[in-house]
């Protein structure tokens, strides 16, 4: 575009961030540099090769991109990268590491919903959904994209304070044989064996059981 | 000229449990410290790749006369071992490890188990024994052996739950520990029972 | 845990340590993935992804690509770094270790290759020789995730 630049310290620590294949580009701004920093991003498939811009994140003052639309094939992998301008000056482009949607996600934990009766309690699972355009775009679970997803699920006795475990493929769960009138606090975390992800626990959900009907 | 240190000799692993630890006896030379360094050379490595060593780095030059190769023995394939002496600038022969080490030799132990009643709820607690171990855990109502129940437990974070128990019936719960990589496992445990809380007339 | 696999060809049932291969190429990727500058060639998805592949031929792909690996990738990625040589090592004996369990599969005439095996394989290859030896093997070891994500 014939615009004159010198040289500008370039952005630091770009990077993907991604949590249920949303793919956000992030950095951080050129060292000992304040506001009125814009950036460009652009981006490509590994492979391919070609870099593509991405209008919405041109001159930005932003320090994040989200890219989920241009990564969302997670059989492909990926570059990004950022330029800094700064009047009249800029940086060099920076590129991320290789970025492969499938193994670099992070997945968030299931969400959980706790029933009870006088002497059991019944959970079920519900894995995240991948990131999608637009709400009204089909979704598609990770329990699609990670075939060999398991849960574990946790069971605290708030009486007794102990603890068990369980661990299920499927997404339901009833704990039968229980306490009556008793608090049961129940946590659940995603765990995929390979590629190796697990996900955090989820907060606890509580329940207490019913009163004894036979008394 | 001064001597050459001697080789190193009785190189010997001691694998338990998949861990493996390579020993050998100390070169003594009076008033002197000698440092070992250890290298290992896979069968891709004999096969494949001119017979290649690798150095352990966190075995190079030290004066312990054992090296934690655990990390390195990490396919099923036949690994040879050697050890060196150094003496200053002087560095001995490779002592070699006497025919090649598979880690599917490595001895098998039963896992440390304790077994919970808790109200109606038979659990188990096992001992973590590391990312390569797994979990055949067996148990039965006393008295029907013949219907004896497993569960293959992955994740020993805490405590297992196995299974519900009727009212006032005792348990015996016993486990072997299995490793997939090497497809074999260990012996069961010492039997363990525990009686499920309230009476068994709860039932008739 | 162990994450082994059963990988299931057809009549062909082979179980990999896949975790333990994931576990030692991931602490290696950045190292080596950095030293393939080369963005517009990859040596297993052009033109044609592992993941188009139809799956009566799949054995036979995986059978040819773990030849592939253990023939010409790993001994050409000897690098300075003695970390990363032995993490090379770990994921090179396992994948003899496999190659072999496949190589029997092949013998009971368990993984039959077509038409498509055959072209998929050949295409590998001549990515592969348009680059130098050491580019070419450090980039199919750099690649490696693909492989081991189709695999799955």
């Amino acid at each position: 575009s014939g615009e004159l630049y010198c040289s500008l310290l370039n952005p630091r620590n770009v990077r993907f961030e991604s949590i249920n294949m949303k793919n956000v580009l992030h950095w951080s701004a050129p060292e000992g540099t304040g506001n009125g920093v814009l950036y460009r991003v652009k981006y490509s498939v590994y492979g391919v090769g070609k870099w593509i811009r991405k209008p919405e994140c041109r001159n930005i003052n932003r320090t994040w991109c989200d890219l989920s639309s241009e990564t969302s094939d997670y059989e492909e992998q990926y570059y990004a990268s950022v330029k800094a301008f700064l009047n009249g000056m800029s940086s060099d482009w920076v590129e991320t590491t290789r970025f492969n949607p499938l193994t670099d996600t992070k997945i968030d934990p299931p969400m959980v919903s706790v029933s009870s009766t006088d002497k059991s309690i019944s959970i079920i699972l519900t894995a995240p959904e991948k990131w999608k355009r637009n709400p009204k775009e089909e979704s598609v679970s990770l329990l699609q994209v990670y075939p060999g997803l398991q849960y574990n699920v946790s069971v605290l006795n708030k009486k007794t304070k102990k603890r068990w475990f369980f661990s299920i493929s499927n997404h339901t769960l009833v704990v039968p044989w229980l306490e009556p009138e008793t608090a049961y606090c129940v946590s659940a975390q995603i765990h995929v064996t390979t590629p190796i992800l697990d996900s955090g626990f989820s907060k606890e959900y509580c329940i207490a059981t019913l009163k004894d009907k036979t008394k | 000229e001064e001597a050459l240190p001697p080789a190193p000799q009785n190189i010997s692993i001691l694998s338990t449990n998949m861990k493996h630890i390579l020993t050998w006896s100390p070169v003594i030379i009076q008033g002197e410290t000698v440092r070992y360094s250890v290298e290992f050379q896979g069968e891709y490595e004999r096969v494949y790749a001119n017979e290649s060593w690798i150095p352990i780095s966190e075995c190079s030059l030290i004066t312990a006369t054992l090296c934690n190769i655990t990390e390195d023995i990490s396919a099923t394939v036949a690994y040879n071992l050697r050890v060196r002496a150094d003496l200053g600038a002087r560095r001995s022969e490779w002592g070699t490890l006497k025919g090649f080490f598979n880690r599917n030799t490595t001895s098998l132990t039963p896992p440390v188990m304790k077994v919970i009643a808790d109200g109606y709820h038979l659990l188990v607690e096992l001992e973590d024994m590391g990312p390569a171990f797994q979990f055949r855990v067996l148990y039965w109502k006393k008295g029907q052996e013949r219907r004896m129940q497993q569960k293959v437990v992955k994740e020993v974070s805490s405590v297992v739950h196995l299974d519900t128990m009727e009212a006032g019936a005792e348990y015996c719960v016993k486990a072997q520990s299995y490793v997939e990589a090497i497809n074999r496992s260990s012996s069961f445990s010492q039997t363990q029972c525990v009686r499920a809380q309230g009476d068994t007339s709860m039932w008739l | 845990t162990a994450g082994n696999k059963i990988l299931h060809f057809g009549a062909c049932r082979v179980s990999m340590s896949m975790a333990e291969i994931r576990a030692g190429f991931t602490a290696i990727k950045a190292n080596i993935q950095a030293r393939d500058s080369i963005r517009t060639l990859s040596i297993l998805s052009y033109p044609h992804s592992l993941h188009k592949v139809n799956s009566s031929d799949r054995c036979c792909i995986t059978h040819h690509l773990f030849n592939f690996y253990v023939d010409k990738v790993f001994k050409h990625c000897r690098t300075e770094d003695s970390y990363v040589n032995r993490k090379i090592s770990s994921i090179a004996n396992s994948f003899l270790s496999m190659k072999r369990k496949l190589g029997q599969c092949h013998e009971q005439n368990q993984c039959v290759c077509g038409q498509e095996s055959t072209e998929k394989f050949k295409q590998i290859l001549a990515n592969y020789e348009e680059l130098n030896v050491t580019s070419a093997a450090m980039k199919s070891l750099g690649e490696l995730d693909i492989l081991l994500d189709w695999m799955e």
